[in-house]
């Protein structure tokens, strides 16, 4: 086995726009090593979240392979694929994506609930998700009573707490001010380092930059550049 | 997980309120109304029974053919012989004769001259044998409106609209002319003990009802009765009872080549009233039939709006790596949920109205004056066993119904589709 999670070759991506079509990525080649904690970066309309799709197995490719896991996502089953994101993948995205009629906890709970954990494994798991982000004292709050960087360190426990090899964010900091984007990417680079958790990032965020050990640009669908960064260091 | 769905339809209200008020409308409608169309039908049933029919009636083969008429000269003869041979032979039957006659009702004024007339339908009933049933039968005392029961031969009572039309109160004489058995005219000077409203307009338009032996003196009907009527103890009228009861007497008694031979009918048999006894049977499945198909289609088109609500929700729980088909079914196991508490509710609220409708019932009495069918005066239900149950089957297979198919369309969408309403 080698160190590699994530290996994309020459993948393509098009969405059908009336009787034609439009290509969002094109001839992607990249692969991803264990422990990344790499950004998407590029305009808007680049292609970086067409691409954190395919990655996250919510979307195939049109052409091309993305082999994710040792598993080609073109290949999976809807049943296969939903059990790669349960086990396998957490999702954090920019405008938090919280249960609102569930409490904290039970958001948290989720995904292990449909992994049919026991309640005792469950609720030791999430409150140590819960730990990592610092949130202990919300565990029975409802979403609507957190603050936007309470909410997304909850998501970040959400993704967390299956203990996936890889997260992907989706401009997790886009809805946060700046004091929460630091706080929030600290607690992840934390989580990077000591569970060696790789992330995948799309971000327009300069703020977002400095935490990068690695950055790849995307124009008009295709990579136009790959370089790897000297992030700070915690 | 069911405790995870239990949490989210009871703390999101959109999500279970609108559901829940119409599974409990629907149930509670289809408890009522079949309770209740039940009871009317049971009533109705009742009320030919008592009156006309009887659960088994015995005429002569002759008479049957002419019944409207109601041809004595064809009547039952050695009656005296025939009813405890049906004693001995059915005891789970009551059977008891009645005489049927059609006459002129005359008014003598104080000299004994005629003040007023009209034709009467009479009917000669066990009023004196002290164990008979019959004036309970009839619900006579009950329908008393003035006077009393006849206490002794040679009284009579006549309906009120009748007594009321010829201005005749009780303690008055009325005067009967028929024609006996074999023709010869008949007339004989009765009391009028009371008066009655059945509230049946059939009933009610001009009847006089007097003692079994009265009438035989008057019609010359010695151990002759017009029809001898069967009532089955348990007091219910059941199709097998009265079928075994008709066709063992049937091929022991009767004679299909001597129209004087008796013969015997069940209650399904006459005046149409097999139909009704089917409604009775099948108003429950009617009604669950109709309030499935109505709350099916509101259902799944509030299930609709509340499953576009709730975009977000499954497109959050793909990506948390629960499959369509596992959000499918929660959602059937909300609709299921949802369906069983709507039915408590409803059955609950149902029952209720039920049991009032029960014991006051409602009165129709005036808008079925014209009516000429025999129809129960006070429209009351019927609380039977399966009211309690019967909810369930519009309460479930309507919500899991509306939500499969709202369901559907979710989950015929597209993953990424989905999950990308997730960024708007
Ligand atoms: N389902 C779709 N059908 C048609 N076109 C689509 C679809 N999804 C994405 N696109 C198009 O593909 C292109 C890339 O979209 P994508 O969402 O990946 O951009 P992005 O880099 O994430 O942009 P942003 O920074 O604004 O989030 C866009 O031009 C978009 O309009
Ligand atoms: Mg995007």
């Amino acid at each position: 086995m080698n160190n590699n999670i994530i290996e994309i070759k020459q993948l393509t991506k098009q969405f059908p726009v009336g009787s034609s079509f439009f290509t969002a990525l094109r001839d992607i080649i990249l692969t991803f090593d264990k422990g990344e904690f790499t950004g998407l970066v590029g305009p808007s309309g680049s292609g970086k979240t067409t691409l954190l799709n395919i990655i996250g197995s919510l979307d195939t490719p049109s052409k091309g392979e993305a082999i994710v896991l040792g598993k080609s996502i073109s290949k999976l089953t809807h049943k296969e694929a939903a059990q790669l994101r349960n086990r396998h993948i957490g999702f954090i995205f920019q405008t938090f994506n919280l249960l609102p009629v569930y409490t904290v906890f039970e958001n948290i709970e989720f995904a292990l609930l449909l992994q049919h954990l026991s309640a005792g494994q469950r609720k030791k798991a999430v409150m140590e998700a819960l730990e990592w982000v610092g949130l202990t004292d919300k565990a029975k709050s409802k979403p609507a009573q957190l603050s936007g960087g309470e909410s997304q360190r909850v998501a970040i426990a959400r993704a967390m707490v299956k203990r996936p090899e890889l997260v992907i964010a989706d401009e997790p900091t886009a809805n946060l001010d700046s004091e929460n984007s630091h706080h929030i990417l600290k607690t992840m680079k934390q989580l990077n380092r000591d569970l060696k958790v790789s992330f995948l990032f799309a971000t327009h965020d300069e703020k977002v930059m400095q935490y990068l050990d690695r950055k790849i640009i995307l124009k008009d669908g295709k990579v136009v550049e790959d370089n790897v960064l000297e992030a700070i260091n915690l | 997980m069911i405790q995870f769905i239990f949490k989210g339809i009871i703390r999101d209200r959109s999500r279970s309120t609108l559901p829940i008020i119409v599974v409990s409308i629907g149930v509670f409608l289809t408890v009522l109304l079949s309770g209740w169309m039940k009871g009317i039908f049971t009533d109705m049933i009742d009320m030919n029974a008592n009156f006309s029919t009887g659960h088994v009636k015995i005429i002569t083969r002759a008479y049957a053919e002419n019944e409207s008429q109601i041809p004595n000269d064809l009547a039952l003869l050695g009656t005296d012989t025939l009813v405890p041979l049906l004693q001995k032979q059915f005891p789970q039957a009551e059977w008891v004769e009645r005489i049927q006659f059609g006459g002129l009702l005359d008014v003598p004024d104080k000299n004994g001259e005629t003040r007023a007339q009209g034709p009467a339908f009479g009917k000669g009933i066990d009023f004196s044998s002290p164990e008979s049933k019959e004036a309970s039968r009839l619900n006579i005392q009950h329908s008393l409106v003035q006077g009393t029961l006849p206490t002794k031969r040679g009284e009579a009572i006549i309906t009120d609209d009748f007594a009321k039309r010829f201005n005749v109160k009780p303690g008055d004489k009325v005067t009967v002319f028929g024609s006996t058995m074999d023709g010869s005219m008949a007339f004989k000077t009765f009391i009028v003990s009371g008066t009655v409203r059945f509230g049946s307009t059939l009933l009610d338009r001009g009847a006089i009802i007097i003692d079994l032996a009265d009438a035989r003196d008057m019609l010359d009907m010695d151990n002759a009765a017009s029809e001898v009527l069967g009532y089955l103890k348990t007091g219910q009228y059941n199709d097998e009872e009265a079928n075994a009861i008709r066709d063992s007497f049937n091929t022991k008694y009767s004679n299909p080549s001597d129209e004087f031979s008796p013969v015997a009918q069940t209650l399904r048999q006459q005046n149409s009233l097999g139909q009704y006894l089917d409604m009775a049977e099948n108003m429950s499945a009617i009604m669950t039939f109709i309030f499935v198909f109505a709350m099916s289609i509101v259902l799944w088109n509030s299930g609709l709006l509340a499953g576009l609500r709730r975009y977000t929700e499954y497109g959050i729980r793909l990506a948390l790596g629960e499959n369509k088909g596992h959000i499918y079914k929660t959602m059937i196991y909300e609709a299921i949920l949802i369906g069983i508490i709507g039915t408590i509710i409803g059955s609950i609220i149902g029952l209720a109205a039920t049991y009032y409708l029960q014991e006051v019932g409602l009165d129709f009495s005036s808008m079925t004056k014209n009516v000429t069918m025999m129809l129960p005066p006070v429209y009351k239900a019927k609380i039977t066993p399966e009211l309690f149950y019967i909810g369930f089957f519009p309460g479930l297979i309507a919500t899991v119904l509306g939500n499969a198919l709202a369901g559907f369309a979710i989950y015929k969408r597209k993953t990424a589709r989905l999950f990308r309403e997730l960024e708007v």
